[in-house]
């Protein structure tokens, strides 16, 4: 049997635990085609916790990185630049002209909306 | 890229070992670090498959709905905890162009072993219980024990099984307390048990050096940072945990002579008979023939559903 | 369970739990038999899901004890366990082994058989539970509400086994149609309530015997269409009917098997 048509393909499975988090990678099973691989995820790698949805993808679809490409992947420690961090003493700078600073927690905490 | 020679990569490769560093499937890796994960993890995987058989036997006897469903729930575990073996091993083995088919074939053609405990029969619901309690907390030592693996796909399948065996040890210790606590003919049932289980228990954890069995994987897992214990240490950590436990609940330990030396810190025990452990890892104890051909026959009677499924590739 | 709860006349009463003893014995001998599947299963992956529906099947079938036991039947364990075959009221079909051989040796099962008994029995349930979500018997009401969550995994699991199988081989499709011919010859008492008709449909605790067999063919309808394959048909006089305690030894020798321990000693905690 050649390795295309065999029952055992290869399918790695993701799941979302609720409806805003990200899918994530569980595990990897075996199964013919990607209906069955579907109906073979939940209950081999999400027996006891919550599921709200499911991706199932052939292995052959997943284009991965050798370990040399992965050492294309860290980087310096000098990008303070791209984050608040780079741009902590705005809030001392605040102060000085009576005002708070607007950092991540006091702008995500506007997502309840204008409040009389 | 880099040209590394032979050397240059081994070198490399042990850098990481050291480090900590977790090494992936297709990482390169020396032969001798494959074979070993290849011989572990097949013989683990295996081990769950044919570990399924003996409970499976108590699974409609189970007395009470709670206790059926309790069982199944945990026989299932057995057989998830073989698939996500045999999946990080059937990677491993793709260099060698085998499948899980094959993996089945050397399991039957008897080349393929598994743990001792599992050839062993079972007798009475207690066993059951036993099981549950004192095998899978015999398999919950060796297993947290390569919880820190190096090889990252076995410590990533290691953390899901042993959160699973959790629950299968307090499952077995409810059986076992309810004999316990229960009538006279159910603490002669779990006495009865622990008497006939005691020396596949201490088996379970290999000897302790090869000299008794002529081969041993410990010093290849060791030194690739496999696992952390030798077979002895990983024995007499299991007695610290469990003989008091067992003691508790008005069980005896079938062993007249065991006792802790508080100057060496040890378990003095009467060892197992190491003769009959070779003769049962070779598929000569009590089951292991009729579990092979159970399971032999189960999978060559649904061959034809895998064949039929052959078709539905997409 | 509902502070709404109307009291129950000594008629209506008995007219539950004759249609409570039905959908209990029902999920319970069908989760007996998928259980000593455990282990054995075609594919290693299938064995560890399939195992998640036998094991939510006696899990209705334990709240259709209980519920029993509400009702004074007695203790829902006494009621799964020592229950002789005649005494039983599951379908015939649901009782009947998997294949050859006894679970302990080497049994020849029949993957085919269990596929199509699966459908046919899931999706059977299905139109029963979501004529039950109205049931005029309200605990009834509640439990199917909560059957009907699980449901829609089983019948899509069984679905998708039914439709690869019998669309793949020809040795798969011969496999499947002799199944279906097996299970359906079985399928005369699924929709039946024996003697019992009257007495349950008089008060609207679920739909007519009639109705649901009609809602079973329409479910099934579109997937044979699909397959081109004969809608197959429910006999009209069940040769045997479970419903009126009329039972195979099979039945008998699984009571005797699960309840083995249990019989050891009744007073006894296990």
């Amino acid at each position: 049997m050649s390795e295309t048509k065999s029952f055992y393909q290869e399918y790695e499975v993701f799941s979302k635990r609720t409806p805003t988090s990200s899918f994530q990678h569980q595990f990897n099973l075996l199964a013919p085609n990607e209906d069955m691989a579907l109906i073979l995820a939940q209950e081999n790698f999400m027996r006891r916790e919550p599921v709200v949805d499911i991706w199932v993808v052939n292995r052959k679809n997943v284009r991965s990185m050798s370990e040399e490409e992965r050492m294309s992947l860290p980087r310096l420690d000098n990008k303070d630049y791209r984050t608040t961090k780079g741009y902590g003493y705005l809030r001392k700078k605040w102060r000085e002209y009576e005002q708070g600073m607007l950092d991540e927690k006091e702008i995500l905490s506007w997502a309840g909306g204008r409040k009389k | 890229m880099v040209i590394m020679t032979e050397d240059q990569k081994m070198i490399y490769f042990m850098k990481r070992i050291v480090a900590g560093e977790k090494i992936e499937a297709d990482d390169w890796m020396p032969r001798e670090y494959r074979d070993t994960l290849i011989k572990l993890i097949s013989m683990h995987g295996m081990s769950e498959i044919m570990g399924a058989l003996p409970e499976k036997e108590w699974v409609p006897k189970a007395p009470s709905l709670y206790r059926k469903l309790g069982i199944m729930a945990k026989v299932q575990d057995e057989m998830g905890h073989g698939q996500l073996l045999l999946r990080v091993v059937e990677d491993l083995l793709k260099p060698y162009g085998k499948t899980r088919g094959d993996l089945m074939q050397d399991l039957f053609n008897e080349d393929l072993k598994f743990h001792n405990v599992f050839h062993m029969e079972t007798k009475t619901w207690a066993d059951a219980g036993l099981i549950g309690w004192l095998v899978d907390g015999a398999a919950i030592i060796t297993q947290t024990n390569m919880l820190g693996a190096s090889y990252g796909p076995y410590a990533k399948a290691l953390q899901r099984i042993c959160a699973e065996e959790v629950f299968h040890a307090q499952h077995g210790e409810a059986i076992i307390m309810a004999l316990a606590e229960g009538t006279d003919v159910q603490k002669a049932m779990v006495q009865d048990a622990l008497n006939r289980w005691w020396p596949s228990l201490l088996m379970f954890f290999g000897p302790e050096s090869k000299a008794t069995t002529g081969t041993s994987k410990q010093e290849a897992t060791i030194r690739y940072k496999i696992r952390i214990n030798t077979n002895e240490e990983l024995r007499q950590s299991f007695l610290d945990k469990y003989v008091p436990r067992i003691l508790s609940l008005g069980m005896t330990i079938p062993d007249e002579t065991i006792y802790f030396n508080e100057e060496s810190k040890e378990w003095i025990y009467q060892q197992p008979d190491w003769a009959e452990f070779r003769k049962i890892i070779s598929n000569n104890g009590p089951r292991s023939q009729a579990r092979l051909n159970l399971r032999r026959s189960s999978y060559e009677n649904n061959a034809w559903v895998r064949e039929a499924l052959s078709a539905k590739v997409n | 369970m509902s502070n709404t709860e109307k009291v129950l006349s000594v008629e209506e009463r008995e007219a539950v739990k004759a249609l409570l003893f039905q959908l209990a014995d029902d999920d319970f001998l069908f989760s007996y038999r998928a259980s000593e599947w455990l282990g054995l299963a075609p594919h290693i992956e299938e064995d560890v899901a399939s195992s998640s529906i036998t094991q939510d099947t006696m899990g209705h079938s334990a709240m259709y004890y209980m519920l029993l036991e509400n009702l004074g039947a007695g203790k829902a364990d006494d009621l799964a366990h020592l229950r002789p075959a005649e005494e039983r009221r599951n379908s015939v079909l649901t009782e009947r082994v998997n294949g050859e051989g006894y679970y302990m040796d080497t049994p020849q099962y029949d993957w085919a058989y269990t596929v199509v008994r699966s459908y046919f029995y899931t999706q059977a349930k299905k139109v029963k539970i979501d004529s039950l979500r109205n049931s005029s018997y309200e605990p009834l009401a509640e439990v199917a509400i909560k059957v009907n969550m699980e449901i829609y995994y089983h019948l899509m699991h069984w679905r998708v086994w039914f439709e690869q199988l019998l669309s793949s081989t020809e040795d798969a499709k011969v496999r499947m149609t002799d199944a279906i011919k097996l299970v359906m010859a079985d399928f005369g008492d699924v929709f039946s309530y024996g003697d019992q008709k009257e007495a349950i449909e008089r008060f609207d605790i679920i739909a007519t015997e009639e109705d649901l067999e009609e809602n079973w063919i329409l479910a099934i309808t579109p997937m044979f269409e699909k397959l081109g394959n004969d809608l197959p048909v429910v006999p009209k006089n069940a040769e045997r009917n479970g419903r009126n305690g009329e039972h195979t030894r099979d039945l008998v020798e699984a009571i005797a098997t699960l309840s083995e321990v249990y019989r050891m000693d009744l007073s006894a905690s296990w």
